[in-house]
């Protein structure tokens, strides 16, 4: 059954060209797919249709059999950048989506807690976003997105400002929580090694229409490693071409 | 103590002495410039005497009351400018209208309706701290991360949510920058509605020292008036950057 459910979906800023063309894709309960694309190829735009945040000029989307009509509480969204308040400490980050829907009881600090443990951080609780690393701040955004337990995850390159070695650790801790819970992700990316690592089944992207869909059938968990596997050089080498492919005339 | 802040200091002494030995050797007239030890003599004994301190304390309130209440009139109007779209279209002409126009010239008509005395004075610095909170809480509430923005759209934040919890928290730092530029008008408002009809205060002083031709306190009251605006100013700072200790890393002033 498929969660995530986007049929012919598009989208134009004003009156120009449309920036989503069209879109089919479909997300089955707990997968994680990840959409691949130069910058300016509508991949945020499309996710920000998935959340609500933008209204589609045609087509719809569906999330748990349910049409789309705005934000939805059960979607966690991770941002480009990561989006902290700087004048709040680390927990208090972390539990924004539940103070804003009323009081923050004493088992949600412990899961947020337990939450920024699991990501490597339970020390920095009482710390001020500013005071952290880039990479820690991502964390914060993570364990900020996963709070409320949401069943979708859509994140938009948010590992895209971090160094190649603290993207690494991300991208692996990332994968184990999810797995955790069998969250259903939708996760945005320039970088090509980034979503053959992560993805169930990889979209590339261009001019506002996905040009390519690959399957990744590597086993869970992944390690490391695999980065230097011959065949995930392989798979990232298909969808590098798919990306040079020429447009359809 | 920085070399830095010691050679501060030393400008300090060496443009006393300067001051001093102008005075001396061009035999100018104490009506004109006094010599410092004069202005000095006369600023300790109207401390000591304690001629000042009544005029120091009204000047201080009238400084503080207007202060105060054009600060809270000017945010509260501006968070309601920032928030409601058609008050904001309608009124920002005369917002921008109404910064040209030479607040201190209304003076003489708020002594028409107002009376001589504190009241007068008090609603001139409170009509000129108004502005810049008005102006800067506006702006502060208009310049938020979109990317925050979306943040709270999507965890289904009412607008008083986004209001308390995101957009003053994240203009905080301009609105602060408006207080500070309001506590140096407001002490610009509070003596030159004195000037115009105040009967007690700093401005009022000098007005009377003036009219006895006495430079000498003119100058002792010129330095109590400098000192009164660093201590608010300092005080300000201070405030702001205990607010703002969160919000940059290494927040310069």
């Amino acid at each position: 059954m498929n969660f995530l459910d986007i049929a012919g979906i598009s989208y134009a800023y004003g009156d120009e060209a449309s920036v989503v063309d069209a879109v089919d894709w479909d997300i089955p309960t707990g997968a994680f797919h990840c959409l691949v694309g130069r910058s300016g190829c509508g991949k945020t735009t499309l996710l920000k249709l998935a959340a609500g945040l933008l209204v589609p000029s045609a087509g719809r989307v569906r999330i748990d059999g349910r049409p789309v009509d705005g934000p939805r509480p059960d979607v966690g969204f991770v941002f480009q950048a990561p989006t902290l308040l700087e004048w709040r400490p680390v927990l208090e980050n972390v539990l924004l989506p539940i103070s804003l829907r009323g009081a923050v009881s004493a088992e949600d600090r412990a899961r947020a807690g337990e939450l920024l443990h699991l990501l490597g951080i339970g020390d920095l609780e009482a710390r001020y976003p500013l005071e952290l690393s880039g990479g820690q701040q991502s964390r914060v955004a993570i364990a900020r997105a996963l709070i409320g337990g949401p069943d979708l995850l859509l994140m938009d390159e948010p590992f895209a400002a971090l160094d190649a070695m603290t993207r690494e650790e991300l991208q692996a801790d990332l994968l184990d929580l999810v797995a955790a819970r069998t969250t259903t992700v939708l996760f945005v990316t320039h970088d090509i090694a980034e979503a053959v690592f992560l993805a169930d089944r990889v979209a590339v992207m261009e001019a506002g229409a996905i040009r390519a869909r690959l399957e990744v059938p590597i086993a869970r968990p992944r390690a490391a490693e695999l980065r230097h596997d011959a065949r995930f050089n392989a798979l990232c080498l298909d969808a590098r071409q798919a990306m040079r492919a020429p447009l359809a005339a | 103590m920085t070399s830095t802040r010691l050679y501060s200091l030393a400008l300090l002494v060496v443009l006393l002495v300067a001051w001093d030995l102008f005075c001396r050797w061009t035999g100018i007239s104490a009506l004109v410039i006094p010599a410092p030890l004069a202005v000095a003599e006369v600023l300790w004994s109207g401390l000591a005497s304690g001629y000042l301190w009544p005029h120091i304390w009204v000047t201080s309130a009238e400084m503080l009351l207007g202060l105060g209440l054009g600060c809270a009139i000017g945010f509260s109007c501006g968070v309601v400018l920032g928030e409601v779209d058609f008050l904001r279209r309608l009124l920002w002409p005369y917002v921008i209208a109404s910064q040209v126009v030479p607040k201190l010239a209304l003076g003489p008509l708020f002594i028409v309706w107002f009376g001589f005395g504190m009241t007068s004075t008090v609603v001139i610095t409170a009509l000129i701290c108004f502005f810049p909170l008005l102006e800067n809480t506006l702006t502060g509430l208009q310049l938020i991360d979109p990317r925050k923005r979306d943040l709270f759209r999507m965890l289904g934040a009412s607008r008083w949510q986004t209001l308390a919890r995101l957009k003053l928290p994240s203009g905080l730092p301009v609105i602060l920058a408006g207080v500070r530029v309001a506590v140096v008008l407001a002490l610009v408002g509070a003596v030159v509605g004195e000037f115009i009809g105040g009967r007690e205060g700093l401005g009022a002083t000098i007005i009377a020292a003036q009219g006895m031709m006495d430079s000498t306190l003119m100058f002792a009251l010129f330095f109590v008036i400098t000192f009164l605006g660093i201590a608010v100013y300092q005080f300000t700072i201070a405030v702001e950057r205990r607010l703002l200790r969160h919000h940059q890393k290494g927040l310069a002033l």
